[in-house]
């Protein structure tokens, strides 16, 4: 294995287990929270739901950027990367009206351990999507300068990696978080 | 060897299950340690090298028979260890069902809440037990984690906030068992002194009842000035409210803040003149009171039987 | 014989460190010897600040009811000594020297990563100044305990900035240790020289591999935890709030999560250390090295799951207990495999006692008596005794001292030589040995006594109670010794690289690939990497009548 591939790798496995202990965080709290805001109370799926296509759909346009990369199809894979890059951005646009919508009515991170653990969890993982979403701005801009005509690039591969580790994360934050409040 | 204190003096049947096993485990330890001591120098000056021998020694790689062997024999060693271990736990600590507890302790930077519920006396800082009785605690915290730890009496345990715990408590012979807060707690945990006062069924008894009536408020002299003071001075803001501890027979305690210091009129003189110099950053706070005022304070908290 | 050229080349442009002069040679170097000397330099100093806050303490001990500083000073040394010692020297050190041995070992230019490599450095670095910035705030330094349990580190309770700046600086070191592992584990297993395979490796980069992955997967642990007691402290959430439906035990089953195997962590790399420098003094080798490494492994794995050895007394009731009981019980077999085949491989040697060996061979004793009472602890009875008294401060230090430190300096002389190209003085390694060894158990063995005798940990003054204060005083005769120790250890240094006997490449005469190039190596590490067909090249080198198998 190439060993910048090998590095993200191991990477992500200790980003898995810092998302783990603050999954564990919101699992453990999840049902002592007797009064004020819940998840069950507070939050709404539905919108969240449609919002987290777009991340999902994001994994498969970065995917498509690697095989266009593999295709040393220069131009696709500068119009994949935009396209992965305007999608995680509707995520995190979505991420904010649900946080906007919950500070109005004065859910915040104080309020109670709810509010405390879904903050934390949600806004490190938009945190991990921001970092994400910078370094796909790197790859676009050295791409559209003329760098990776493939067939083979340790930058782009890695950034789908983590990219992808990203969008898994939040396949469990969603289940956890919105799921298994209304399911 | 009681002089020494702590496991050299187990007072009670829990702590001396525990000192059984401290001892087997200790004798294991200390000839493991002396076996391997005694190999190691023995290797050391037997194959030390002398100067004129440049040759190098045989090349011995390793034997897997003899890796199997000392990692059986330990392996069984751990195996009679964690059965006396699973024994003593259970001896010590058994369940303790829906018995309502016997004694609810409190932790508070930096002293001891101590309630009876099934009596109703309210005190501080130092427990009253009967002999030869297994006593249920109840123990929490209102502030920080804490942990009652009384050595010579058993097992020590936090008091958490947010979690409520129990253990067992007994002495059994009479006696004054020193202990103190083992969970670092804040500025003054070295200050959060406890100790169990074991007696007599007779005794306990007496002082029980003595505790639950409210001695009468002094009608006269300094006392009844004092009286007085310790309300204007808003004193009872905190040891009337559970805030700091209460006092009500504070005459009868042995220690005062905690341990700190000896309880004696002139010892309480020089708390109340300058809490800081005897418990630093403690919540008591200096009153900046004048001499008769200390006086009169004093004469009345001595009058509290 | 022989030799093959270095095969794994690195694409990218050398270490710049010899282009630019003066500091910035320093500042932007990213040459793997030069940023492990810088590791070592750095502990050092951190060492220093760290024994004289021990000091102070055991000096404030001296006697019941002294006053020579206050509490809240007393309390914020213990706590800046423990996060010193075990986040600013024992783990940089540990790592510093695996940065700077591992590519040497395995016959790589530099780690795989070297501007990561830096980056650890300076993380370790800035994490370091931020932790010691606390002093000059206007409360001063933290004062919660290495630990700093909630709620006590928490906003109602520690209003001062001191535990929001330790958590900073140790966010910083952490994520820098992950950098480490991450760099650490890659370099392994991509850039090994041909011929050295996983089971031809030396014990030392095991021990650096398997710790490299007990870092990745726990460093994350305590950063997690450590940004809920930020976020509960600046932002008013409440992770660890119990009075708002936080939990103060959680934090206790992150901080430990990460606790314990942190004092793996804390030792493995000395255990490498110890695996080298026994079969070379010895002139044999290593005895069972499967069994070595595999019991490094198991160590490793085992270590995950046996944090609430240290919560005990929290009431979580005998069942959970027991499970951590026998756990902690079981890393005993492993950890006395491995002291039983490092005295099988002096057994039938010529042991050559050098300082490095003096200090490796009086590792294996006091670690020992660090193992034997943790045996003892991982009993909950015992620890429902023993947890938060001197018996725990004398049984850590055992580990920590009698083992990874005792382990390090049998490191510094051994590799001394290699670093500097000089050799240090033997007469002054003899009296930092002795003074060391004396002064380190007057210093903690009473303390065993005064724990089991009822004296809490953390206490900064306490009552005139029998023989307290005579084991008291014995324990900080012993500190002001090992004080002494540690000044005629900073002599020998310093003397012994501006005067020292020119080492040579080999002075020891060892097998691994480290002492095949020149002292100090060049900054391309070698000109050639002599073939590897076996765990000793350098004896099959010399031995070509009898190498290894």
């Amino acid at each position: 294995m190439n060993k910048n591939k090998m590095l993200v790798s191991f990477f992500i496995v200790s980003e898995s287990i810092f998302f783990l202990m603050l999954i564990l965080a919101y699992v453990n709290f999840h049902r002592s929270v007797t009064e004020g805001p819940t998840a069950a109370n507070s939050l709404n799926p539905i919108k969240t739901g449609v919002f987290s296509l777009f991340l999902l759909a994001s994994s498969l346009t970065i995917w498509f950027a690697g095989i266009s990369l593999k295709k040393k199809n220069h131009k696709m894979l500068c119009t994949w990367l935009l396209l992965t890059i305007l999608l995680g951005v509707t995520f995190l646009f979505g991420q904010g009206l649900e946080w906007v919508g919950l500070i109005k009515q004065n859910i915040t991170i104080s309020r109670n351990v709810f509010g405390t653990t879904f903050f934390t969890l949600t806004g490190f993982h938009g945190f991990h999507v921001t970092v994400g979403l910078i370094m796909l701005l790197i790859l676009l801009g050295l791409a559209l300068a003329g760098d990776f005509k493939g067939p083979e690039s340790d930058a782009v591969e890695s950034v789908s990696i983590y990219w992808h580790f990203v969008d898994g994360v939040w396949i469990v934050v969603f289940s956890v978080i919105y799921l298994w409040a209304f399911l | 060897m009681d002089k020494l204190g702590g496991v050299f003096n187990a007072s009670s049947p829990e702590m001396e299950a525990m000192v059984d096993l401290t001892l087997f485990i200790i004798i294991v330890a200390v000839a493991i340690l002396g076996i391997i001591t005694i190999a190691i120098t023995y290797i050391l000056i037997r194959y030390r090298r002398r100067s004129a021998d440049t040759a190098e020694p045989r090349q011995d790689f390793g034997s897997t028979k003899v890796e199997i062997v000392w990692t059986v024999i330990p392996a069984l060693i751990v195996g009679v260890f964690f059965f006396s271990t699973i024994k003593t736990m259970y001896a010590v600590n058994p369940p303790f069902g829906d018995r309502e507890p016997d004694l609810v302790i409190i932790g508070h930077q930096w002293w001891w809440e101590l309630f009876y519920p099934k009596s109703g006396v309210r005190t501080a800082n130092e427990v009253h037990i009967p002999i030869g009785k297994k006593l249920l605690v109840r123990l929490n915290s209102v502030d920080v984690i804490h942990d009652f730890w009384v050595p010579e009496l058993g097992p020590k345990i936090d008091l958490v906030p947010g979690h409520t715990n129990h253990i067992w408590l007994s002495a059994s012979k009479p006696g004054v068992y020193l202990g103190a807060c083992a969970e670092f707690c804040g500025v003054q945990h070295a200050n959060m002194r406890i100790r169990v006062i074991a007696e007599t069924q007779e005794d306990f008894d007496k002082w029980q009842e003595e505790h639950r009536k409210i001695p009468p408020t002094p009608t006269t002299g300094e006392a009844a000035l004092g009286a007085k003071l310790f309300q204007e001075k808003a004193c009872t803001n905190c040891h009337l409210t559970g805030v700091g501890p209460d006092l009500t027979h504070l005459s009868s305690r042995q220690t005062l803040a905690a341990g700190a210091l000896e309880n004696t009129p002139s010892n309480l003189v020089k708390w109340l003149k300058n809490p800081e110099k005897y418990k630093p950053s403690s919540y008591m706070p200096n009153m900046k009171l004048t001499d008769v005022e200390v006086n009169a304070i004093v004469a009345y908290l001595e009058a509290l039987k | 014989m022989s030799r093959i050229p270095l095969v794994p080349e690195i694409t990218e442009p050398l270490p710049s460190i010899r282009e630019s002069e003066g500091l910035l040679a320093w500042v932007a170097s990213i040459d793997h010897k030069q940023i492990g000397i810088m590791y070592l330099i750095a502990t050092l100093f951190f060492f220093l600040v760290g024994g004289i806050e021990a000091l102070l303490m055991r000096i404030q001990l001296v006697r019941p009811e002294n006053d020579f500083i206050s509490p809240e000073v007393f309390n914020q040394l213990f706590t800046m000594h423990g996060t010193t010692m075990i986040f600013f020297v024992v783990m940089p050190f540990l790592i510093g020297i695996g940065v700077y041995l591992v590519p040497l070992m395995i016959g790589a230019r530099d780690m795989a990563f070297p501007r990561l490599n830096a980056l650890s450095y300076w993380l370790f670095v800035l994490g370091g100044l931020l932790l010691y910035f606390s002093f000059f705030t206007q409360s001063g330094a933290p004062d919660v305990g290495w630990f700093a349990y909630t709620p006590l580190s928490e906003k109602p309770f520690t209003l001062n900035k001191g535990p929001t700046y330790w958590v900073l600086g140790l966010l910083a070191t952490g994520i820098g240790s992950v950098a480490s592992g991450l760099n650490n584990i890659v370099t392994i297993i991509t850039l090994r020289t041909p011929g050295l395979t996983m089971r031809r490796l030396p014990l030392f980069v095991w021990m650096i591999l398997v710790t490299s992955f007990l870092l990745i997967f726990v460093m994350p642990i305590i950063t997690s935890a450590f940004a809920m007691l930020l976020l509960d402290r600046l932002l008013g959430a409440t992770f660890f709030m119990p009075a708002t439906g936080g939990s103060a035990i959680l934090y206790q089953h992150f901080f430990w999560g990460f606790g314990h195997p942190e004092v793996y962590i804390l030792i493995l790399p000395a255990f490498g250390i110890i695996s080298e420098v026994i079969p070379v003094f010895s002139r044999k080798p290593i005895y069972g090295y499967e069994f070595v490494a595999g019991s490094t492994v198991a160590i490793g794995l085992l270590s995950l799951g046996v944090w609430a050895h240290h919560m005990f007394a929290v009431g979580l009731g005998n069942v959970f207990n027991a499970f951590f009981a026998i756990a902690s019980m079981l890393i005993a077999i492993p950890t006395g495999i491995k002291v039983l085949n490092w005295t099988a491989t002096m057994w039938g040697g010529k042991i050559h006692f050098a300082t490095p060996m003096l200090f490796a061979v009086t590792f294996l004793i006091e670690f020992v008596v660090g193992g034997l009472s943790g045996v003892a602890i991982a009993s909950p009875p015992i620890d429902w005794q023993a947890t938060d008294t001197y018996f725990i401060v004398a049984h850590f230090h055992y580990t920590l001292f009698g083992g990874s430190l005792f382990a390090i300096f049998a490191g510094v002389y051994y590799w001394f030589p290699k670093m500097s190209g000089r050799m240090p003085s033997e007469r002054l390694g003899k009296w930092h040995f002795w003074l060391t060894v004396i002064g380190f158990n007057l210093t903690f063995l009473v303390q065993h006594l005064l724990g089991l005798m009822g004296m809490p940990r953390r206490v900064y003054t306490y009552h005139d109670l029998p023989y307290w204060g005579d084991m008291n005083l014995i324990s900080t005769v012993g500190s002001l010794i090992l004080g002494l120790s540690v000044i005629v250890f900073v002599w020998n240094i310093i003397a012994s690289l501006r005067s020292g006997i020119p080492a040579g490449n080999n002075p020891w005469n060892a097998w691994t690939l480290e002492w095949a190039t020149t002292s100090p190596p060049p900054v391309h590490n070698f000109d050639l990497v002599p073939p590897v067909h076996g765990r000793r090249p350098l004896w099959d080198l010399a031995h070509p009548d009898m190498p290894d198998k």
